[in-house]
């Protein structure tokens, strides 16, 4: 008895001395990107400067940072999302207007009032390379709406995921020529039932087991899930995605931390590190995802649509894709 | 105000203080315009909640979904420990370890595993029933609700298990023999002795589940969406996640209608076990549990109970150690078997926030569960003795943070503690966890305590032992099946927690099931495989720790 008794004290003892991990901080990044490891490792090492990394997901982005912030206790120096919230995040004072300097080498358009556009969370038709045959890939978008695919596509589910939802408007905007066209081809998908999950994260899995053939998915994972047997379908119409952009926050407690931070971001050495390890696409000129043909596809940013927009389409699309 | 009543009140402000203060924020949120919580007053909320064309469709599946998994859980509890405690069954310590490993699991690798042994294209299930009889199509699709209760009932299993498991393990033999001598044969005397006795156990362990399953996720998102097939907490998800800006006010419209179906259910469980006298079985003149010989039965219920569990259990687990081995997601062959190696194992382990996490979670699980189990004991013993109104307000204060649905009490918790300087620290964590969970170790406890007889008590008073001294020397020994069960409810439910982490956890204090959600994220799922392994190695470890320890401290 006395024996456990000891022991139990000693466990705890240990546990209290080693329990909690303390870090030191010298420029804290809130991002809804991920696998950027190596990018935080390698600007340590060049600048000396610690970067500390919270991953926050979209879905709770603006709640957390607005909340932070309202409360004075905002922790981040620099945060990273996809334009939309940025720029909700500008409206309430959050967003600070530096502009730095390794940014000029980008497109003008990529500028936004101290939030700097640097990729695009790209959309493409991922597909089982060893269960598709080649003359089978999709050349288009509409071919997806061939029968042969019904039950063999999965999705995220277009009645919820914003990037889902843009991406649809993307293709009206962007490719159809006619809205009677694009309904045609949303209507044709939706009558070939896709698998519906929550986000892009779970869409490569079912394919590279051969649950479903093909996702509408991002390219990346072709690189961070090699060797599983993905390939993109090389349509001819242009491939389209939602900017990714990055700020410095208004109330940074690192604030010179944070602009040598976001200077580096946009450098091309962590542009390369974000395209080749990641399969990110990047707008540092020049630079592509190792992914072949990826360099000569032509990706379109979607324009940006508001919160009222996205959500009146996702009523449209959880209607159309209702079908039994 | 005498010594009980005090007392009652000092647990009443730290328990209120702990799960109320989230709730309160959840329903300012509610009621406020926008996105915080200090927004001007509105209805606008409520009414575009409750007014949603598809809600009764939604509750229609909810309730299928919730008393399905509840009922498949109790009942598969009941099974396991009538034979795990009340029986000379062979191989009990291994049954009883197995019987919880589903808790120990992340649900959404469990989720995933059931997808991939059942889905309709190729689960692994159903290629072998279409090669073994030369069907056309699938046998099973788990992407249905009779899938979602079968794994929503799996993982709940656990909790039920360990609040039937103790009352099995401290029942009165008289009772039973009693039975026997007016001419009652074994079944008969389950049916109208043992389940009865029960009674308190059986609908704490129901009850527990129900709302569990209410505040459920993992299992509607991994297996429910792709059937599209909607319960309330996808369907929470579904209506705040259009957009960029998520309106978790809204969420909280929604989630109070559960909180209070939570404090129903309660109050009725209180109203069903007003009479605790009837459960007594520690009494003063002794008591001992009995084995009672399977004689014949003993080998085909070893057969039976070992191929239910290695189906419903093992078969999963093989599927994460298989996905963790192979290069990416496999149908099992000749080909995935010759690609199999440990890279998944060898990025886990050279990950420094994975061994971080990793570090954080086991401190989170030992020293979060030792206070939450000692808050508890004060607890339980506070409602089931001294029962006062403010007793019953009590117990349903300790489920008002448990019964919330997940995705939305982490963010209640974030409203609260960023007014406090613990924020974005792991103490926040801690206060998180034990706020949330703590009906996992009052619910055994309680349980445990309807079943020692005050007259113990009141020998040790007469002695003149102090309230205290005789908690720890008469009490406590007695408790020691419900303290075991109750630490690794919390211990394993802190060692896997997602809900509140993925909001509270910052660079510094990250916990696996944060990590675990990253390689979701980026659907990594050898990795995720692997960690999890690691999670259920560590969490086995410290059960059979605890089982152990809690055997050799058994009066």
């Amino acid at each position: 008895m006395k024996k456990i008794k000891l022991t139990i004290i000693i466990i705890f003892l240990l546990l209290l001395m080693g329990g909690p991990a303390i870090g030191a901080s010298k420029v804290s990044f809130y991002a809804n990107i991920t696998a950027i490891e190596p990018i935080m490792e390698a600007f340590e090492a060049k600048t000396g400067i610690a970067g500390e990394y919270t991953r926050i997901s979209t879905d709770k982005f603006l709640a957390t940072v607005l909340t932070e912030f309202e409360a004075g206790k905002l922790l981040a120096d620099v945060i990273q999302a996809p334009i939309p919230v940025l720029e909700m995040l500008s409206e309430k004072g959050v967003i600070s207007s530096y502009i730095s300097s390794v940014a000029q080498t980008y497109p003008d358009w990529t500028h936004k009032n101290g939030i700097q556009l640097f990729g695009i969370e790209y959309v493409a038709l991922i597909y089982n390379k060893e269960l598709v045959k080649q003359e089978d890939v999709p050349k288009r978008y509409e071919d997806l709406t061939d029968a042969k695919w019904k039950d063999k596509i999965v999705m995220a589910n277009p009645a919820i995921h914003p990037t889902t939802i843009s991406w649809l408007i993307g293709l009206k905007e962007n490719v159809f020529s006619s809205e009677e066209e694009w309904m045609n081809f949303v209507k044709g998908l939706a009558a070939n039932k896709p698998m519906f999950v929550a986000s892009f994260g779970p869409t490569p899995a079912p394919v590279e087991s051969g649950e479903k053939l093909i996702a509408i998915s991002m390219p990346k994972y072709i690189i961070t899930k090699a060797p599983a047997p993905l390939d993109w379908a090389k349509v001819a119409q242009p491939l389209l995605g939602t900017p990714r952009a990055i700020a410095v926050t208004s109330s940074a407690p690192n604030p010179d931390s944070a602009k040598a931070f976001i200077d580096y971001w946009l450098s091309d050495e962590a542009m390369s590190i974000l395209a080749e390890d990641v399969g990110e696409y990047v707008l540092a000129p020049g630079i592509f995802p190792p992914i072949e043909g990826m360099d000569k596809a032509e990706v379109i940013a979607i324009r940006e649509l508001s919160d009222e927009e996205i959500q009146q389409w996702g009523n449209e699309f959880k209607q159309i894709f209702a079908v039994e | 105000m005498n010594s009980s009543s005090r007392n009652t009140v000092i647990l009443l402000v730290i328990v209120g203080f702990l799960t109320v203060s989230p709730v309160i924020m959840l329903l300012f949120g509610s009621f406020s315009r926008g996105l915080s919580v200090s927004g001007a007053f509105t209805l606008d909320k409520y009414i575009a909640a409750y007014t949603d064309p598809d809600l009764g469709e939604i509750i229609n599946n909810t309730v299928i979904f919730v008393f399905g998994s509840s009922l498949l859980a109790t009942l598969l509890a009941l099974f396991l420990s009538y034979l795990n405690n009340r029986t000379d069954i062979t191989w009990k310590f291994l049954f009883r370890i197995i019987s919880i490993t589903p808790m120990m699991i992340p649900h959404i690798l469990f989720s995933v595993s059931w997808v991939l042994l059942l889905n309709p294209s190729n689960g692994i299930f159903n290629l072998i029933l279409k090669q073994l009889f030369g069907l056309k199509n699938s046998l099973f699709n788990i992407y249905s609700l009779g899938g979602m209760i079968l794994v929503e009932g799996l993982l709940d299993m656990p909790i039920a298990y360990l609040i039937i498991a103790p009352a099995m393990a401290s029942f009165d033999v008289n009772l039973e023999e009693s039975s026997r001598v007016c001419g009652a044969n074994t079944l008969q005397t389950l049916i109208r002795i043992t389940l009865p006795v029960l009674r308190p156990a059986i609908l704490a362990a129901f009850i527990l589940c129900i709302v569990r399953c209410m505040a459920s996720f993992a299992v509607p998102s991994v297996i429910g969406m792709p059937g599209r097939i909607y319960v309330l907490a996808t369907h929470i998800y579904r209506t705040i996640s259009i957009g960029f800006a998520i309106d978790y006010g809204k969420a909280a419209a929604i989630g109070m209608s559960v909180l209070v179906i939570s404090v129903i259910l309660i109050i009725i469980y209180r109203y069903l076990t007003a009479e605790s006298e009837k459960y007594v079985t520690i009494s003063s003149r002794g008591y001992r549990p009995a084995v009672i010989e399977l004689k014949r039965a003993k080998v085909p219920l070893f057969f039976v109970l070992g191929l239910l569990l290695f189906i419903l259990i093992v078969l999963p687990v093989l599927v994460l150690v298989y996905t963790s081995l192979v290069p990416y997601s496999m149908i099992p062959s000749s080909r995935a078997l010759s690609m199999m190696n440990l890279n998944h194992w060898r990025e886990v382990l050279k990950d420094p926030i994975s061994i971080l996490s990793l570090k954080n979670s086991i401190f989170l699980g030992i020293f979060g569960a030792t206070i939450g189990i000692i808050l508890s004991i004060f607890v339980a013993y506070t409602i089931v003795r001294i029962k006062t109104r403010t007793s019953g307000i009590l117990e349903s204060l300790s489920f008002l943070s448990f019964s919330f649905p997940g995705i939305v009490i982490g963010v209640g918790f974030m409203w609260f503690f960023v007014r406090t300087p613990i924020y974005a620290t792991i103490w926040a964590l801690l206060i998180g966890y034990i706020a949330t969970y703590i009906p996992y170790g009052i619910r055994p406890l309680s349980s445990a305590f309807i079943q020692i007889h005050k007259h113990l008590e009141e020998s040790s008073r007469v002695f003149g032992a102090k309230p205290l001294t005789t908690m720890r020397r008469i009490i406590v020994p007695l408790l020691i099946p419900g303290i075991t069960s109750g630490w690794i409810l919390m211990a394993t439910m802190f060692l896997r927690e997602l809900s509140l982490s993925v909001v509270l956890a910052r660079p510094g204090s990250e916990v696996m099931a944060v990590q675990i959600l990253r390689f979701a994220s980026d659907g990594l799922w050898g990795r995720l495989s692997a960690l999890g392994i690691i999670m259920i190695v560590i969490s086995t470890s410290l059960v059979a720790l605890v089982t152990f320890i809690g055997i050799k401290l058994k009066p």
